[in-house]
């Protein structure tokens, strides 16, 4: 840690990154070694692997807090590794894409990812995403009471859905669901404003930290995962202005 | 109802039809029409004088049988034309058209004596009449059912054509799915456009297909090495040196976005996201994310429904050029749909004030460096999401000024 960046955050506000592990799937020889060193000097563990079966591996192996997958992988590509990991983990997973297209975009959301970034991208803005979606995976800004759900005060009910804000729980009819930290923020926002119809601009702001330069389908495609998970009538699209949670 | 509205334009093609197929029946009828009445009127006149001889020589007979009195006849109270039909051949028939009847007269000069008698024809014309009014009643019957049944025929090549053009629009409008699906049943020209509307839409869908694969083909291949470079170079002990790199590091990278994004809008790829957003703040965001200085003014509290990001990009990009290009200050302002850029330097020179921005031309030396692209990308997204973008320089001191008009989201797609 001798030579660090220029801006290198602010290490009070930094969240203790000693812990975390950082899976890289990139073939690209020089992004995966260039961005594997940067992260390290924000302070993050880093595993490698230059294709998608070593990456599920890895991956296997390592048990990373979070993925950073490209896309375009030799072997295993990147929605496919996505869409494997994501049948046995909740780990936070951002893609990265070159392209940059609707396909690799909607894809990988599609599969499972929690955000997506377009290559070449900043590592200080590569950071602030991870950082995102790391807050995602381990808050709890646990706000119980402020919930409007009837149940206990630390337990929201919405029909046959409960969600347990300080155990970061849910269920449904009784059975747990598993669901990937972005989609369990976007429940919680959901839980906090039942009835109220929360726009697009809202959640990417709230949820993913993004201001007008976020793209909506983000929002789109994580609340199509989430109605699969808990139920394709719970969450209700309100055209032309975005979403609510039915009580 | 498609036949209603296609009935009230008086230029659609069911009027033409209609009008067309009543003048082929109004000039048949016409004809049947004058050729019967012709004839009627001819064996009307010959039988007339027949009938006129035939009592004449039977008035003259029975004279002579029962020795009444002969039909002797003035020469004064004849009419001229017979007069001398008798006396170049001694005899002569002639047809009188009333008032007050119509007669048919016939004359002989028999002996020295000269013989006429009248018939009335009175009966003849009323039947001959009786025959036009038929003629007349029966053709305007045959109008008043073949207009209708015209206009109903019609309605099936119109809606096909329609539909030919309802496809053709969607095309137009980006829907590059959108089919005629007419296929080949009628054989006719209809069928034969909407074959052709069918291909022409498959070849624009493979050509814009084939584009937006080379685009992300080129995206990615430039995007991958470039990657490498922009974390490579963050990586770098800091210096001058390392300065130097990664300054231009930023130059080309900001170049192949630029290009990216200029051969997305060329190749059409681009789908709008319209969500309804507060203007002022809208901008505001945007200028202060390129971190250049420009004071923001906004009247009111606008909300357009448009598309951000796309928004985002425009303003970025005419604020860019502003402080590339003019100089400070720069100033945006934000009143209904419309937003201004404008700044205090040379304004833009004539050349883009005549054409429009074109790539890699900065116009005048003093316009200062830069590759030209962020005009052509400001223009092409602020099509895509359907604003205007005129540039003009201001009168009073020359400055630049570039104005966005969000389109109404009243007639908005």
């Amino acid at each position: 840690m001798e030579s660090l960046p220029r801006r290198l955050p602010d290490r009070k506000h930094m969240p203790d990154t000693s812990a975390v592990t950082v899976l890289l799937v990139e073939d690209d020889e020089v992004i995966r070694r260039s961005v594997a060193l940067a992260l390290e000097r924000y302070g993050y563990r880093v595993t490698t692997a230059a294709d998608g079966f070593d990456g599920l591996e890895r991956f296997r192996d390592d048990r990373p807090d979070l993925l950073l997958l490209d896309v375009m992988l030799p072997g295993l590509d990147g929605i496919g590794l996505c869409r494997r990991i994501r049948e046995t983990s909740t780990a936070p997973i951002l893609m990265m894409s070159a392209r940059g297209d609707s396909l690799d975009v909607v894809s990988g959301l599609e599969a499972g990812a929690d955000d997506y970034v377009v290559k070449p991208v900043d590592t200080a803005v590569l950071v602030a995403r991870i950082r995102s979606l790391l807050r995602r995976a381990t808050f709890p800004p646990a706000r119980p009471g402020t919930g409007r759900g009837t149940g206990t005060p630390d337990r929201l009910v919405f029909g046959d859905l409960a969600i347990d804000p300080a155990a970061l729980e849910v269920y449904r009819d009784g059975e747990e669901v598993a669901l990937a930290p972005t989609e369990l923020r976007l429940l919680l926002e959901f839980a906090e404003h039942p009835g109220i119809v929360l726009d697009r601009q809202t959640l990417l702001r709230n949820v993913w930290d993004y201001g007008w330069d976020g793209d909506s389908r983000v929002v789109d495609l994580c609340v199509q995962r989430l109605r699969k998970k808990i139920g394709a009538d719970r969450v209700e699209t309100v055209r032309g202005f975005g979403y609510k949670l039915r009580r | 109802m498609p036949i209603v509205r296609a009935l009230l334009n008086l230029r659609s093609l069911h009027w033409k039809i209609i009008l067309l197929v009543s003048a082929a029946c109004a000039a048949m009828a016409l004809t049947v029409g004058v050729l019967v009445h012709e004839s009627t009127l001819r064996r009307s006149m010959h039988e007339g004088a027949v009938k006129a001889v035939d009592q004449l020589d039977r008035a003259r007979q029975e004279a002579r049988r029962t020795g009444r009195p002969a039909p002797l006849a003035d020469p004064a109270g004849l009419p001229d034309p017979l007069l001398r039909q008798v006396e170049r051949h001694g005899q002569g028939t002639y047809y009188e058209d009333g008032p007050p009847a119509p007669v048919y007269w016939a004359a002989e000069q028999k002996d020295g004596q000269l013989y006429a008698l009248r018939t009335d024809m009175t009966a003849d014309l009323l039947t001959r009449q009786a025959l036009d009014r038929h003629l007349w009643k029966y053709s305007l019957v045959t109008l008043a059912v073949v207009i209708p049944a015209t206009a109903l025929v019609m309605e099936l090549p119109a809606r096909r054509l329609r539909r030919v053009a309802r496809t053709a629009r969607r095309i137009t409008a980006g829907d590059l799915q959108a089919r005629t699906g007419m296929g080949r049943r009628g054989g006719d020209e209809i069928t034969e456009i909407a074959a052709t509307v069918d291909a022409m839409a498959d070849s624009l869908r493979d050509r814009l297909a084939g584009e937006q694969r080379f685009t992300a083909d080129v995206a990615h291949e430039l995007r991958t090495p470039l990657m490498g470079l922009v974390t490579s170079a963050g990586l770098l002990p800091e210096g001058e040196a390392t300065e130097l790199v990664r300054d231009r590091v930023r130059v080309l990278r900001d170049l192949v976005e630029d290009l990216l994004e200029i051969s997305r809008l060329d190749a059409g790829a681009e789908r709008v996201e319209p969500r309804r957003v507060p203007l002022a703040e809208l901008i505001e965001d945007s200028v202060a994310r390129t971190g250049l200085p420009a004071t923001v003014t906004a009247t009111g509290a606008p909300v357009a429904e448009t598309d951000p990001r796309r928004l985002d990009r425009i303003v970025t990009n005419l604020v860019v050029n502003a402080h590339r290009h003019g100089a400070t200050p720069v100033e945006v302002d934000v009143s209904g749909l419309t937003i201004t850029v404008r700044d205090h330097g040379p304004g833009f020179p004539p050349d883009l004030l005549a054409h429009g921005p074109q790539r890699f031309r900065t116009g005048a030396e003093q316009r200062g460096r830069g590759h030209g692209l962020g005009l052509t990308i400001a223009q092409g997204q602020a099509k895509v999401i359907g604003a205007r973008l005129d540039f003009r320089n201001r009168p009073d001191d020359g400055g630049a000024v570039a104005e966005v008009r969000l389109p109404d989201g009243a007639d908005d797609r």
